[in-house]
């Protein structure tokens, strides 16, 4: 039942993505758009708890680190094939959840932002000194997929890959979004006893849709892992990443299922482009949180309702209860009900 | 199904809520919980759904433990509730309020549609029946008060309740739907739901309840029928604080 705007916008979309790679000047600004893809995936992985049912985490930079860390353990310790090793990391971490989730959504609102928090250090704190494992801060290796492939190239496939995981993700929030279980997400949401009260299993719910959400997010983080080819805690254990998530999410629109893509977006080109712009300072990190401020104070719903919104007045509806009738048209009107008569 | 208490006991620190309320609500009735602010009325339909739990005591439900359980199995078990503060999801339109209760069971049912035809059509006859069908694509926080009350009722209804807790149903509502409210809860009992009316209108309780339980400081100290309860020298003693 997609309207045809819906199904156009959804075919120029997906034509943006798909012809970046051919588009893109250098190897450089590819890889910034698998960074930027990246993102994306997260924040709607993110945006499987955060969107539905309400509870901010800052503590999904855990997850993927520990989706990223899994799947290089098990390529250079047990010798897995690397998807496979991929596919394994996603399935541990979302076993994991079980019992973080057991733990974290006991909780709510700010008290559940600060164990989400808690979540992170944890785990940094617990790569860096477990370096017999890890590689502590002096890092992690994992070996390329794809030996064979020049850099450019290794660059293409890897944004294809990405690029299917955020379709994966955007199709499976898509069906929840529709879905009974959805409405019992958004149910909690708006308010959780009432939810609880009418039926709702709440607790199983947040637990099943914080364990999806994980899933999701380790896979976008060993994907990177492959990508990438080299791991340090503090990149993967940092709250920044989940602090980006929030904001990206926040800015495009938690209730819409593209709103942490098109946050992604814009706050993702934004971050390279200050990476580049203001270098080794923490500068980038002082305009991240102008950025932040400014979304939450003026657009608390996100980008896409604000244009919608817009566009929707613009357009003057029909159905809108007070229209501007000029004289001659009222004059028309009139006679069309004396004749109506 | 009957829903009955023994000897139910809450503390919230030193205030005793509930101090050892023992009371049965026969099937069938519309039974009335009245009494003074502050004598453990709400307190005791937040154990009796076990949105808190009871420090000690029991509560059963058609001669089945209840005390222990999370408040979805009772709920799911039929007894609906709504609260002193009619609580709506504000940011739902009112299909979507009413279709929240729709309880689905198993992977496969909870990844259906949430729009399907036969609970939509079920979901649009509750908002008829209150009389707020017009509103169905509205969001419950631009209604006005009296109507997310009625939209309120029209959710716990929609999981079919067969034992309805009604806390304040008067409460802040004009005359004219109060009359409203006074009906359909009639006509709901006749088509034969149980129902638990805590309520501060006494022209309202006495002229619908069966059976009325009095309480004060938390436990029952009368009940009976309205005639009774009327000129009871203990109620008017509560109330009147002599």
């Amino acid at each position: 039942m997609l309207s045809v705007s819906r199904a156009v916008g959804l075919v120029v979309l997906a034509a943006a993505v798909l012809s970046f790679p051919g588009l893109a000047p250098n190897p450089y600004i590819l890889s910034a758009g698998i960074v930027v893809l990246n993102y994306a995936v997260l924040a709607t992985s993110w945006n499987f708890v955060g969107g539905f049912t309400g509870y901010i985490s800052l503590g999904h930079g855990a997850l993927a680190g520990l989706g990223g860390y899994g799947t290089a353990l098990l390529v250079t310790k047990a010798g897995l094939p690397s998807f496979v090793a991929l596919a394994v990391a996603a399935l541990a971490v979302a076993a994991l959840a079980v019992p973080i989730g057991l733990a974290a959504l006991r909780v709510r609102g700010a008290s559940f932002v600060i164990v989400s928090i808690a979540l992170v250090l944890i785990l940094l704190l617990v790569f860096q000194s477990w370096s017999s494992v890890t590689g502590g801060s002096r890092g992690l290796v994992v070996p390329r997929p794809f030996p064979d492939l020049l850099r450019p190239e290794h660059h293409r496939v890897f944004y294809y890959l990405f690029a299917g995981l955020l379709a994966l993700a955007l199709l499976a929030w898509w069906v929840i979004d529709r879905s009974r279980f959805g409405l019992g997400l958004k149910a909690i949401r708006e308010d959780e006893d009432k939810a609880e009260a009418l039926g709702t299993p709440t607790f199983t719910y947040k637990l099943i849709v914080f364990v999806v959400s994980a899933g999701f997010t380790a896979l976008a983080g060993g994907l990177y892992a492959l990508w990438f080819g080299d791991l340090d805690p503090v990149f993967q254990f940092s709250i920044l990443t989940g602090s980006y998530l929030v904001l990206m999410a926040l800015l495009g629109g938690v209730r819409n299922l593209f709103g942490p893509l098109a946050g992604a977006l814009i706050v993702g080109t934004a971050l390279e482009y200050f990476k580049g712009q203001f270098g080794n300072t923490p500068l980038h990190l002082v305009a991240t949180g102008v950025l932040l401020g400014l979304v939450v104070m003026f657009m608390p719903d996100g980008v896409l309702p604000a244009i919608t919104g817009l566009w929707q007045r613009l357009r003057k509806s029909p159905q809108s209860s007070i229209r501007e009738v000029s004289a001659a048209d009222l004059q028309t009107e009139r006679q069309r009900a004396e004749v109506a008569k | 199904m009957s829903l009955a208490t023994v000897d139910l006991r809450k503390a919230f620190g030193g205030v005793v809520a509930l101090d050892g309320a023992t009371v049965t609500f026969r099937e069938g009735r519309i039974n009335a919980l009245i009494g003074p602010n502050g004598s453990g009325k709400t307190t005791y339909f937040n154990c009796v759904t076990g949105m808190i739990r009871a420090d000690s005591g029991t509560v059963t439900y058609g001669g089945t433990d209840i005390t222990r359980k999370a408040p979805h199995a009772i709920a799911r078990a039929g007894v609906g509730r709504t609260f002193q503060l009619c609580r709506v999801f504000p940011r739902m339109t009112a299909l979507d309020n009413v279709l929240a209760a729709v309880r689905p069971g198993g992977v496969s049912g909870g990844l259906r549609g949430a729009r399907h035809r036969a609970e939509v059509d079920r979901a649009r006859g509750w908002l008829t029946r209150l009389g707020i069908e017009h509103l169905i694509d509205i969001e419950a926080r631009n209604m006005s008060w009296g109507q997310q009350k009625l939209l309120e009722l029209a959710g716990v209804l929609m999981g079919e309740p067969a034992t309805v807790l009604l806390d304040e149903p008067a409460g802040g509502v004009n005359p004219a739907l109060l009359d409203r409210i006074g009906t359909l809860v009639r006509d709901l009992n006749a088509e034969g739901r149980t129902f638990v009316i805590v309520e501060h209108n006494m022209d309202l309780v006495m002229s619908i309840s069966d059976h009325i339980v009095v309480f004060d400081r938390g436990r029952p100290i009368a009940e009976g029928p309205p005639s009774l309860i009327r000129t009871d020298e203990r109620v008017l003693g509560a109330y009147l604080g002599s």
